[in-house]
């Protein structure tokens, strides 16, 4: 009984794209690449002020972020959500602060209190 | 009557001496005596008449003064500023000095702005000062009909004078003035305090002439008549007055 | 006693009546009487004018020389209306009612009235005057008032103030009919502290504001509603504001405070807001030159020496700081010491700055209310015109405006009228509801005591015999600084003796600016901290500058002479990185590591009702009565008395512009001290 029920789990469990790890790590690597080949355009594109390596080393941050995943759909949508991102960065949807928002956790944030907001300006 | 009309009127257009559109304000202005100042209810300071003029009610006039105060109730002093002002212009010579001014404000205990009020508002305080004999000439309607023009041209051959100006001498002063009441002996002048009525151009000549000499001309109508009665006798009223009853119904 | 013609009192003597006496007078109210306003029944008292009729029926009459305050005119035909019955029409603003009239204000024959003065909204639109245009010579009145005569309508409201209120007889018409003009006929400047209230009066733009001509137009303009603090007085304001910048201030009605009016200081000092300002922080480097720094170094040294002092520290007040500033420092400085240093009774205008309408006997001692506080004065000034109120003076014998007994400039005076043996003493004794003012310059005195105590025994003496009974009260301090009621109240001690005599090792400078203590008076070690918003005395002799806000920049609470806690609202930001002023003494308190509990306005607020509830009750007054108590401990007071006599800081019109720090930095303040003293030379002055 409890077997079935945990087949019938499994079996429930459609793949999004991919069937296996192995698939799924392609998908990953070909978005990962196409981004990498992307990015001198996307700096010119957008005037970023930053370097290719920059953009780069933030590329790579992203992907790593993510390094611990392994559900397979969880690794597909991921890879949908970065097609998703990479068509409306080429495609010239996004708008500059959009891509600089990737260097955002860089910002201190805003003090909270009294004396640091006062020695801020804030206060 | 008419032909005076006619003259009258031929002689305006011809010589233009008067213009009949003129603006309100020099109308009344003409009533004030320096053309300088013509427009002028402000006060400027000049050599004759500035805060330091010296002005000092006589001990007569003093006396006046105080027995004008007196006829007006206790907390009704101020109502004494016209004759006050008046009697500090007689004293004066027919011109009220701003320092005449301050000294009736100190006598009623008035603010001096009070009193500057009364002596702009009415005309007959010259606030500059006139002539020895200050010479008002009335243009109005029934005396510019009558000729009042002559009268001023006479005036300005005679004394050189145009109105506002006072001879060199100091002796007179010519005004050219609204309406003073004596229609009835028109044309006329005021000198002074008197009047000068029913005037012709030599009547006028000699007036002039009789106070250049330093006598005093007489005053009053000058073609005969007493006062203002009809200059060619009396013409109703004539008979003597109907008693009771009269032009009543017999029936009544 | 006549002071105003008798026309005129029966012109508007019952308005006034029914004003100040209404309170009295409401049990033998006669009946009203009914009118009819556009047909509308209104029920009004007698002697009401056709205009307040209207203005009770919801109808608003036109109208150029009518004003509220002032007597009635009645010249400039703007409110002619049509009473039915009547063949003409009636001047609405002079006019009282009768039983039963029939008003008729939008009728034909009142808007032809009406034509003959408003071309622009009843007549033709194209001009059929083909005669000289009438003009009219500018005059020039003084630094503050621009006149461009020509539009003027001769309202005589001006004038009217001028006379009636201002009680400086200065302004008047000259000539009649058309050539007709407001001026003062011999060349001389307005000589009063309440000139620029002419500028709000004036209906047509004939009397403007000349620091303000041509800066703005109004509807570019932010306006907040603020108070006023170049005096005690507590004027209600309105601070005209764009980018960041005051262009100008407005009075706003408060019928306790300021009626409308505003006095020349609180109205044109403002642009001394825009100079000399504090802008950062600055410590003193080893030059002894103040150096600009950030907040953090300039905290740090002060909170350095304040640690360091290790108690030896003392704060001085200015006359412009506001309670939220003054509790904050008095809890970083002296977190143990009480509350309140005297009975409240003892140090405020108890009588009210209204209650001046209802007495019948004012002696002034050491305080010139003509320029300590311009709108009190002209209460009095109103109540000895309407309520027979005598004035009487202990002092320098100053030109008040109104008539005042001089009673001499000798202290011992005080001792006699308190022992009956002044000639005046009767006279005092029979006022039904006497007031003594007391100007603070006089409790300065060394022996200040000494008279403040003989005073408050005398107004006690006073109070149990007159006919106002316990209620009434005699006592009154007139202040002159907006500060020193709320100072007062949160703890602070008047007078810098004790620090004059022990000098601390920190001297705390709340916008002191006044030069009670100079440099020479400390000791080379002691480190001076000046707070302010202005480059002025204090900063001077300071070590350490933190520069604070101005009244126009923060939401602060002052309380006025009277007891009235009132708030400014920040119109503008302060500038540069000056802060709001208790702000930056919660800053240095965490530095100090005494941390101040609250960081919020409302947490702030909350301090000062714990501290002194009044403080936060804006706009009520709070009364004080503790007179018997005050008595009892003043019979305790002794004392040499000093043999100078009563003089007051403030005698002339040139001494009435430079107070505070701001006015000091007022090109506008300074260009009136120099007309004014222009003016001395002028002979037409009386």
């Amino acid at each position: 009984m409890a077997s079935r029920l945990a087949r019938s789990t499994v079996r429930q469990v459609k793949p999004l794209l991919s069937i296996d790890q192995g698939e799924a790590r392609k998908r990953v690597l070909n978005l990962y690449k196409a981004w990498y080949r992307q990015i001198p355009y996307i700096v010119v594109d957008y005037d970023l002020p930053k370097s290719k390596e920059q953009c780069r080393q933030k590329l790579r941050e992203e992907f790593e972020k993510h390094r611990h995943v392994q559900d397979i759909r969880t690794v597909d949508m991921l890879v949908i959500k970065g097609q998703m991102e990479l068509k409306e960065t080429v495609e010239i949807w996004k708008q500059k602060h959009g891509l600089m928002a990737y260097w955002r956790d860089s910002v201190e944030p805003r003090p909270k209190d009294f004396l640091s907001k006062f020695l801020d300006g804030h206060e | 009557m008419l032909s005076s009309l006619a003259r009258a009127l031929t002689s305006t257009s011809v010589r233009s001496v008067r213009n009949v559109h003129r603006s309100a304000a020099a109308c009344s202005d003409s009533l004030f005596v320096n053309y300088r100042y013509h427009s002028l209810l402000q006060h400027r300071d000049s050599a004759d008449n500035n805060v330091d003029t010296p002005f000092e009610f006589t001990a007569e006039n003093l006396k006046r003064a105080q027995a004008i105060i007196s006829i007006y109730p206790d907390g009704h002093k101020k109502a004494a500023v016209i004759p006050l002002l008046d009697l500090a212009q007689r004293q004066v010579g027919n011109w009220l000095p701003i320092t005449a001014m301050h000294e009736v404000a100190k006598l009623l205990d008035m603010p001096r702005m009070r009193v500057y009020e009364v002596a702009t508002f009415y005309t007959m305080f010259m606030r500059n000062p006139v002539g020895k004999y200050h010479i008002q000439v009335c243009t109005t309607t029934p005396c510019w009909l009558r000729g009042s023009d002559d009268i001023m041209v006479t005036i300005h051959e005679k004394l050189g004078l145009k109105p506002g100006e006072t001879t060199k001498d100091g002796l007179f002063t010519l005004s050219e003035v609204e309406c003073l009441g004596a229609c009835v002996n028109a044309p006329m002048m005021q000198i002074n305090d008197d009047y000068y009525e029913d005037l012709a151009v030599a009547d006028t000549k000699e007036i002039l002439d009789t106070l250049t000499a330093g006598k005093k001309p007489k005053a009053g109508p000058r073609n005969g008549r007493f006062a203002a009665e009809p200059a060619g006798g009396l013409t109703s009223l004539t008979g003597p007055p109907p008693g009771p009853g009269f032009m009543v119904r017999d029936d009544l | 006693m006549l002071r105003i013609g008798a026309s005129r009192l029966l012109q508007h003597g019952g308005r006034h009546a029914a004003v100040v006496s209404a309170a009295r007078t409401q049990s033998s109210a006669p009946d009203k009487i009914e009118v009819f306003i556009d047909d509308m029944p209104v029920m009004v008292p007698p002697g009401t004018t056709v205009l307040q009729a209207a203005a009770q029926a919801g109808v608003e009459i036109p109208r150029f020389c009518y004003h509220e305050r002032l007597s009635v005119a009645g010249n400039c035909r703007m409110c002619l209306v049509e009473v039915e019955k009547s063949v003409k029409p009636v001047a609405a603003c002079a006019m009282p009612v009768m039983k039963g009239w029939r008003i008729k204000t939008d009728s034909e024959m009142t808007r032809k009235a009406r034509e003959g003065d408003q071309s622009m909204a009843f007549g033709s639109d194209r001009s059929r005057f083909l005669e000289n245009k009438r003009a009219v010579e500018d005059k020039n009145i003084g630094p503050l008032v621009k006149t461009i005569m020509t539009r003027c309508i001769h309202c005589t409201r001006c004038v009217r103030f001028a006379t009636e209120i201002a009680g400086v007889e200065d302004l008047g018409t000259t000539g009649r009919g058309t050539n007709m003009e407001i001026g003062t006929y011999v060349e001389k400047m307005l000589l009063s502290e309440l000139s620029g209230n002419v500028i709000d009066l004036c209906p047509v733009g004939a009397l403007t504001s000349k620091p303000y001509a041509f800066t703005a137009r109004p509807w570019e303009i932010r306006r907040t509603d603020s108070v006023d603090v170049m005096d005690a007085v507590g004027s209600n304001i309105v601070v005209n504001h764009r980018t960041g910048e005051v262009l100008r201030i407005l009075p706003q009605v408060n019928e306790d405070i300021n009626e409308e009016w505003l006095s020349d200081k609180s109205r044109f000092a403002y642009d001394g807001l825009k100079r000399q300002r504090l802008v950062y922080p600055m410590v003193k480097d080893s030059d002894g030159e103040l150096r600009p720094c950030e907040w953090e170094d300039a905290l740090i040294v002060a909170a350095k020496a304040l640690k360091a002092a290790d108690g030896s520290v003392a704060a001085i007040a200015g006359g412009l700081a506001d309670a939220e500033a003054l509790v904050a420092l008095k809890d970083l400085v002296f977190p143990d010491a009480g509350t309140g240093t005297d009975l409240r009774s003892s140090y405020l205008l108890n009588t009210k700055i209204v209650g001046v309408e209802e007495a019948d006997m004012i002696v002034f001692v050491g305080a010139n209310p003509r320029f300590e506080a311009p709108l009190f004065n002209t209460r009095v000034r109103k109540a000895w015109t309407y309520n027979e109120l005598h004035a009487a003076m202990i002092g320098p014998d100053v030109n008040l405006t109104y008539d005042c007994e001089h009673l001499g400039d000798d202290a011992s005076i005080i001792g006699k009228l308190l022992d009956g043996s002044h000639p005046f003493s009767q006279r005092l004794t029979a006022a039904k509801r006497p007031m003594i003012v007391v100007g603070t310059s006089l409790l300065a005195r060394p022996d200040g005591d000494v008279l403040y105590a003989q005073l408050l025994q005398l107004s006690q003496k006073l109070r149990s015999s007159c006919e106002g009974g316990s209620e009434w009260r005699v006592f009154n301090i007139l202040h002159r600084v907006a500060s020193q009621v709320a100072a007062l109240d949160l703890g602070y001690t008047p007078g810098v003796a004790d620090i004059r005599n022990n000098p601390p090792k920190v001297l705390y400078l709340m916008g002191a600016d006044e030069g009670a203590i100079t440099r020479e008076d400390l000791p080379k070690d002691t480190l001076v901290i000046y707070q302010g918003h202005h480059g002025d005395q204090g900063a001077e002799m300071a070590d350490v500058v933190l520069p604070g806000a101005a009244y126009t920049e923060k939401t602060a609470t002052y309380v006025n002479m009277e007891g009235r806690a009132q708030q400014t609202q920040a119109a503008l930001v302060p500038p540069g990185m000056a802060r709001e002023d208790w702000k930056i003494i919660r800053a240095l308190s965490e530095i100090v590591d005494t941390r101040l509990p609250y960081d919020k306005l409302n947490d702030i607020r909350n301090r000062l009702a714990e501290v002194s509830p009044n403080l936060t009750r804006y706009g009520d007054v709070e009364e004080a009565n503790y007179f018997a108590q005050a008595t009892a401990l003043a019979e305790m007071v002794s004392g040499k008395k000093g043999a100078a006599p009563i003089d007051v800081p403030q005698k002339k019109l040139e001494d009435f512009y430079m107070t505070n720090s701001i006015t000091r930095a007022s090109p506008t303040m300074a260009k009136c001290i120099a007309a004014v003293k222009k003016e001395a030379a002028n002979k037409y002055i009386e």
